[in-house]
């Protein structure tokens, strides 16, 4: 039994080997290469492909969220799960969720744009970030803005790891927008493995922060455990 | 010729049959519009504002509920009334005053031309009876969900006409449904004309629609009577007086979640946070925007609230 997670950039694998958590990673386009030899009657999907893929069963992410943190931290109460696409939100204590696939600002995407424009590679985004010696403030919490914002920045004077900084700013205020009252909460998804975005959003909210080691591949995960 | 009379949200269809005329809800052809209107805030006012002034709706006038329902209307009313087709703007009474209300429906009268079929109130009363049933079956699980959604919201017009409505409501089938969710569905209608298939579908079955139920729970035989009725219009009360009704009926209906649908630049979508504090609900908030087939994202979020009815 595999958990394959299809999500709207990537797509996630996941299998539990003698105990042991196996995953791959790869692009949503090459998705099935992480299927290769595998039947769809042992495939659990999730992910915004989870109905296209082979699968047994599928389940939406915001469920293999919830099983997959559990794996990590049984007691999460709010997770957040910052994608390429958009930013979920789940009170697990609610049961209730919102999704923010509206405004770009809030998605890796944006994120991606940032680091294109100054051509360097996203996992370099967190160096650049501690670097900073001060922070610019971008007001804007919209994508399309913040983005201008960014270039005035630059002629203002402010240095490229200052003005990423800035930006890793502006993206976690327009999430923390969408975060419920909590002592602590559980981060997933690829947009958390860069550091700088953490930092930023543990500095605005003031709260307990957990990233579990793999990030991505927590829904994927949470897929399998949702089906065992 | 019975003149066709636009109307942008609940004006008493009684009132319009008995001055003779024929109400025309614009609203019902906007789930099915292809429009991508300029200048817009919400879809519904946008589309059917172009709609007319571009006159690809032929009508005779306009009435335009602008008190006590929505401020984007009032401005899109008067931008149709500025390309030269007569308008009347219509006030409900926010502290439910009847006496007020009744002048307010003495100038629909008069905007109208007067009573000219004072028997149509009594018939459209047979008919809501009709309507009310429909909407108990549904309940009982008697109906699906998306064939009483599209009768009980044509009774804000009747379909134009009143016998073929009664001919159309008359063919509608019983079957036995599973239901797996009760969902009641408050806020504005839905703008994705295939909502409530799509959602019965995902295993939420919508048994409750808030907005159409007004359009079958008021009646009256005359202006005095009508008015005294369709004073509790919840939609253009105060906030907690809408709550208490939605309490009631929610209990009633014995519903099991709650999806608020709201519209992209809509007002309603501030009153969100005081209706999940009021009503003890699970609750889903989705947002629409342009009309068409309910989108992917919606979806998901329909399947998500779902999986977590049934883990609660
Ligand atoms: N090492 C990294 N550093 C910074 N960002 C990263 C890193 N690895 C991946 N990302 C970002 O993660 C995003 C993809 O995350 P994820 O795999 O969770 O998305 P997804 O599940 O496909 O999207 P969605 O959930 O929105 O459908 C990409 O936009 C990429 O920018
Ligand atoms: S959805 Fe809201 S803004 Fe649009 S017409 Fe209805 S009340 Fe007005
Ligand atoms: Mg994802």
């Amino acid at each position: 039994m595999i958990g394959l997670d299809v999500g709207s950039t990537t797509a996630k694998k996941v299998s539990i080997e003698d105990g042991e958590i196996k995953y791959e990673i790869t692009d949503t386009h090459n998705w099935k290469d992480l299927i290769t030899g595998i039947d769809g009657k042992d495939i659990i999907s999730t992910g915004y492909f989870r109905n296209t893929v082979p699968h047994h069963a599928s389940v939406t992410e915001i469920t293999a969220a919830i099983y997959g943190v559990r794996h990590y931290f049984p007691d999460a109460d709010v997770i957040v799960d910052i994608g390429g696409q958009d930013t979920k939100v789940i009170d697990i204590r609610k049961n209730n969720f919102t999704i923010n696939d509206k405004c770009s600002a809030g998605t890796g995407a944006f994120l991606e744009f940032v680091a294109n424009y100054f051509k360097i590679e996203l996992t370099e985004m967190g160096s650049y970030h501690i670097r900073a010696k001060r922070i610019p403030a971008i007001n804007n919490t919209c994508g399309v803005f913040a983005l201008s914002e960014m270039i005035s920045q630059l002629v203002a004077g402010y240095s490229k790891e200052e003005v990423i900084a800035g930006m890793h700013y502006a993206f976690a205020r327009r999430i923390s927008f969408m975060i419920p009252e909590a002592e602590s909460l559980v981060l997933i998804g690829g947009t958390v493995k860069n550091k700088g975005m953490v930092s930023a959003l543990c500095d605005i909210l003031k709260k307990k922060v957990f990233v579990p080691d793999e990030p991505q591949i927590v829904n994927a995960l949470g897929a399998l455990k949702y089906f065992s | 010729m019975q003149k066709k009379i636009a109307i942008t949200a609940l004006v008493p269809p009684e009132l319009i049959y008995a001055c003779g005329c024929k109400p025309f809800d614009v609203n019902n052809v906007i789930p099915f519009s292809k429009k991508y209107p300029r200048n817009k805030l919400c879809a519904w006012t946008a589309i059917w504002q172009e709609m007319l002034s571009k006159r690809e709706i032929k009508i005779d006038s306009l009435i335009v509920v602008a008190g006590g329902d929505c401020h984007n209307a009032l401005v899109d009313g008067q931008k149709v009334a500025m390309s030269g087709i007569p308008t009347h703007f219509f006030f409900y009474p926010f502290d439910g005053s009847s006496e007020y209300l009744e002048s307010q429906f003495q100038k629909v009268s008069d905007f109208l031309g007067g009573i000219k079929a004072p028997e149509k109130p009594e018939e459209i009363m047979e008919l809501k009876k009709i309507g009310l049933q429909i909407d108990k079956k549904r309940a009982a699980g008697k109906l699906t969900s998306g064939d009483t959604f599209r009768i009980l919201i044509s009774f804000s017009d009747l379909a134009s006409d009143l016998d073929t409505f009664r001919e159309t409501i008359s063919l509608i089938r019983e079957t036995d449904i599973k239901i797996n969710n009760r969902i009641a569905l408050i806020g504005v209608p839905p703008i994705y004309p295939d909502f409530h298939d799509v959602a019965q579908s995902l295993g939420l079955d919508v048994i409750f629609d808030e907005l159409p139920f007004e359009f079958i729970r008021h009646s009256g035989r005359d202006i005095q009577t009508i008015a005294r009725d369709y004073c509790n219009y919840t939609f253009a009360r105060p906030l907690d007086f809408r709550i208490k009704f939605l309490q009631k009926e929610l209990k009633k209906r014995n519903v099991d979640g709650i999806i608020h649908y709201t519209q992209f630049s809509c007002h309603h979508m501030l009153e969100d946070d005081i209706l999940r504090s009021n009503l003890d609900y699970p609750m889903l908030t989705i947002q629409g925007d342009l009309p068409g087939n309910t989108p992917e994202q919606i979806k998901l979020r329909l399947e998500a609230f779902r999986e977590a009815l049934e883990r609660s």
